[in-house]
């Protein structure tokens, strides 16, 4: 009960602390506005906005105004992909897909303010319904990762980078941990962390200091979105806003099951190594049509549908913060982009991390959250302004704005050769249906993995056995081989017969 | 076109894309099988057994800075035969050598070279060299003329126009002790009005068109005075012929003026 108390009282002084500074407001509004204007703009991603703040905020402001920028800005992003869905019926981020199945029938019924009002109250619970998950899971975690020594941070690293590539593969498995692997690769350039023998430098000294996140991230993300989007696209019929947007209590209070049942799956989907929002929505729409009485309208414009993905989504940010700040890793690709603005503020998450820190991320989550409820509820109609505006002219500022942000962190030209040659790689492993997520999960625990590894078979003088011998780490290893035998089909085959007799 | 090419157009539209991606994963695979082969060879450079080293011993082979490495491109040489395995089954070997069969689209492969071009020689050529206003102006005037409509013609005259400032400039300045010199500055300038009076002469009566300068000076003016007064991070090219130009009068007028000395 103390210890319940005790952070209660932490969380009410990072929240007090904040409410009081005028600057907090600044940049709470702003971002959060960049970010519902980045979700909403189709061709613009969360993980566009997060990546591209991280470059332009950089290490110059105070971390916790950093904090503020970036996750006001995922918070906001994840939000704003509900407009073209809802109304144009094109998903604004691959967060907000499942948004439209039930969204634009909804508009085109007329029913859209109805739409928008009700999306945007849910996502606002359904960030706090991950926020209190965050505050809670992430104490009872990180009292259990203080026993959690070198095999099992490897394990759980290379946990994160296969489950990643397994469930952010749109085509071949295979091609999901080939991304990561790739991922892994980028990491091992540069001096090697414990005995600082050069590796694949080839001569070049930019290339000792290893790949900089910021210009890796902004050639993943923000590169081949550019390229793929610099097309003449025909705007498509963006329909009436009818209604009105503020939100019936009673419907909400009606739904209120709903939006706690997506909440949770979406705080759980989040916590997952490396999986992103769009399969929180996604799961969270299955699930919704199981368990629903309206489930045989979900697709035909069922509120009930409509609520199920975007409160998950939403709710997915907390669950993604709880293994990126107990463990470093990162649980969603927004998630991986904050995770290089911590590493180039000298951050590192994990078991050793400030505990202040992560109260201040509750609270900074909690404003960000009545942020975007109140400006999506009072100012939807700017927002529904700038859908109009085509990708053509608003990508070429992105190129520029990831230009100067891959620069400015760390002020060197050679970091913008980096940016376009990830980038162009990026692009076409997009063409080749490569999941771009493990890449950059790879690059980013990469370090951790090489270190880990090494220094745990170190410390059993070469024994294998130290990866099976420790509870923790037998469990993972268990994860890990069944994550790569249910890929194999030998393995697989007996299974999915089995299933079909008992079908 | 093979018989094998008209099977594919006899396909829905599904089943080609996935043939098409097969025919592609079948040289993405060649692809990624030489590099691992090559990363293997490299990595034989790096000691692995605990080498004696100027009469030190080296680390065991478990502590080794090749030990993951090995591990990895190992597993991508694998995982790349596999994936070649699967893309030959399924008929990627067949097709790989026909146009059709890798979904070759000439209209697509245009826009993606003369993007590929103009990012390159913004980038490698204009950032470290021009003034970042002046270029990323140009940049953004020619992208949004060059790819808003879609036409073949007008991507050719947008990647042709920032291709030849990005050569003056890398041709003329291409050592880092040369990038302060102005000439290119100038040509980058000059094509910049020239490009926009051509947008705006061309495309009379679009409204758009009537934005694209108004985009093209603000959106980089606003980031870097920004970016180096607002946040106090680095900016490329500070030398240049503008930014050079606001930051003296940041520093001697405005900022004087406004803490009142």
């Amino acid at each position: 009960m103390d210890f319940v108390l005790s952070q209660l009282a932490g969380f009410g002084s990072a929240f007090a602390a904040l409410v009081v500074d005028p600057l907090t407001y600044v940049y709470l509004v702003t971002s959060v506005f960049l970010g519902i204007t980045f979700g909403a703009l189709p061709g613009l991603t969360a993980t566009l906005a997060v990546t591209i703040l991280t470059g332009f905020f950089g290490n110059k402001i105070p971390l916790d105004y950093s904090m503020i920028a970036l996750l006001g800005a995922y918070v906001g992003a994840i939000y704003g992909g509900s407009y073209p869905s809802i109304l144009l019926n094109i998903p604004g981020t691959a967060a907000s897909a499942a948004t439209a199945m039930d969204g634009h029938p909804l508009a085109k019924a007329g029913r859209g303010g109805e739409a928008l009002g009700l999306t945007t109250t849910a996502s606002f619970i359904g960030t706090l319904i991950g926020t209190v998950a965050l505050l809670i899971f992430v104490w009872v975690l990180l009292l259990i990762s203080k026993n959690i020594a070198s095999p099992e941070k490897a394990l759980l690293a290379l946990f994160g980078i296969l489950l990643s590539g397994t469930l952010m593969s749109e085509d071949l498995v295979i091609k999901g941990w080939i991304a990561g692997l790739i991922g892994l690769a980028m990491a091992m350039v540069g001096m090697d962390p414990l005995l600082s023998e050069p590796r694949y430098t080839f001569g070049w000294s930019y290339m000792l200091s290893g790949f900089q996140v910021v210009p890796v991230l902004m050639g993943a993300f923000a590169v081949p979105q550019i390229i793929e989007g610099m097309r003449h696209v025909e705007v498509g019929r963006m329909v009436a806003l009818q209604g009105r947007i503020l939100p019936n209590f009673a419907a909400i209070r009606r739904h209120l099951p709903t939006i706690t049942r997506s909440g949770v799956i979406g705080t759980g989907v989040g916590a997952l190594p490396g999986v992103g929002e769009d399969v929180a929505g996604w799961v969270s729409y299955g699930v919704g049509k199981t368990v629903s009485k309206d489930g045989k309208n979900f697709g035909k414009g069922s509120l009930e549908g409509l609520l199920s993905s975007e409160t998950a989504n939403n709710a997915c940010i907390g669950g993604a913060l709880i293994p990126l700040l107990v463990l470093g890793i990162p649980g969603s690709p927004p998630a991986a982009a904050l995770m290089g603005a911590f590493k180039i503020n000298n951050v590192i998450p994990g078991p050793t991390i400030d505990p202040e820190i992560i109260l201040r991320v509750v609270a900074i989550m909690v404003l960000a959250s009545f942020t975007m409820w109140i400006l999506g509820l009072f100012t939807a109609r700017i927002f529904i302004k700038i859908l109009r505006i085509p990708q053509t002219v608003f990508l070429p500022v992105v190129m520029v704005l990831t230009a100067i942000g891959s620069f400015s962190v760390g002020g060197g030209i050679n970091d913008l050769y980096l940016m376009l040659g990830v980038g162009i790689v990026a692009y076409f492993m997009n063409l080749m249906k490569y999941p771009i997520a493990p890449l950059v999960i790879g690059v980013i625990l990469g370090g951790l993995f090489d270190e880990t590894f090494r220094r745990a078979l170190f410390l059993s003088d070469g024994s294998l056995g130290v990866f099976v011998s420790r509870p923790g780490a037998a469990v993972l290893l268990a994860f890990n081989v069944a994550l790569i035998a249910a890929q194999i089909p030998m393995i697989r085959r007996p299974f999915q017969r089995r299933g079909r007799k008992e079908a | 076109m093979t018989t094998n090419d008209h099977l594919l157009q006899s396909e829905t539209p599904d089943r080609k894309t996935q043939l098409i991606l097969r025919t592609r994963d079948f040289w993405g695979a060649l692809v990624l099988l030489g590099l691992s082969a090559f990363f293997l060879w490299r990595t034989s450079f790096i000691p692995l057994w605990g080498e004696n080293r100027a009469g030190v011993k080296g680390g065991d082979w478990y502590n080794s800075a090749a030990l993951v490495p090995w591990g990895i491109f190992s597993a991508m040489f694998v995982l790349s035969l596999v994936l070649l395995r699967v893309a030959i089954r399924e008929g990627g070997a067949k097709r790989a050598m026909s146009s059709v069969g890798i979904g070759w689209d000439r209209v697509e492969a245009l826009r993606f070279t003369t993007l590929a071009v103009i990012l390159f020689f913004y980038i490698a050529g204009l950032v470290p060299r021009v003034d970042f206003i002046l270029c990323s102006g140009l940049l953004i005037t020619a992208l949004i003329y060059g790819y808003h409509s879609g036409h073949v013609a007008r991507m050719v005259l947008a990647a042709a126009v920032v291709g030849f400032a990005g050569i003056y400039a890398m041709a003329l300045h291409l050592p880092r002790a040369a990038w302060a010199q102005h000439d290119d500055d100038w040509l980058v300038f000059a094509l910049w009005i020239v490009l926009t009076t051509w947008v705006l002469w061309s495309e009379r009566g679009n409204r758009l068109a009537r934005v694209i300068p108004v985009i093209s000076v603000l959106a980089p003016t606003i980031l870097v005075c920004a970016m180096a007064f607002g946040f106090r991070q680095n900016v490329p090219n500070r030398g240049g012929l503008i930014f050079k130009q606001i930051e003296y009068q940041y520093y001697v007028t405005l900022k004087p003026f406004w803490s009142g000395k």
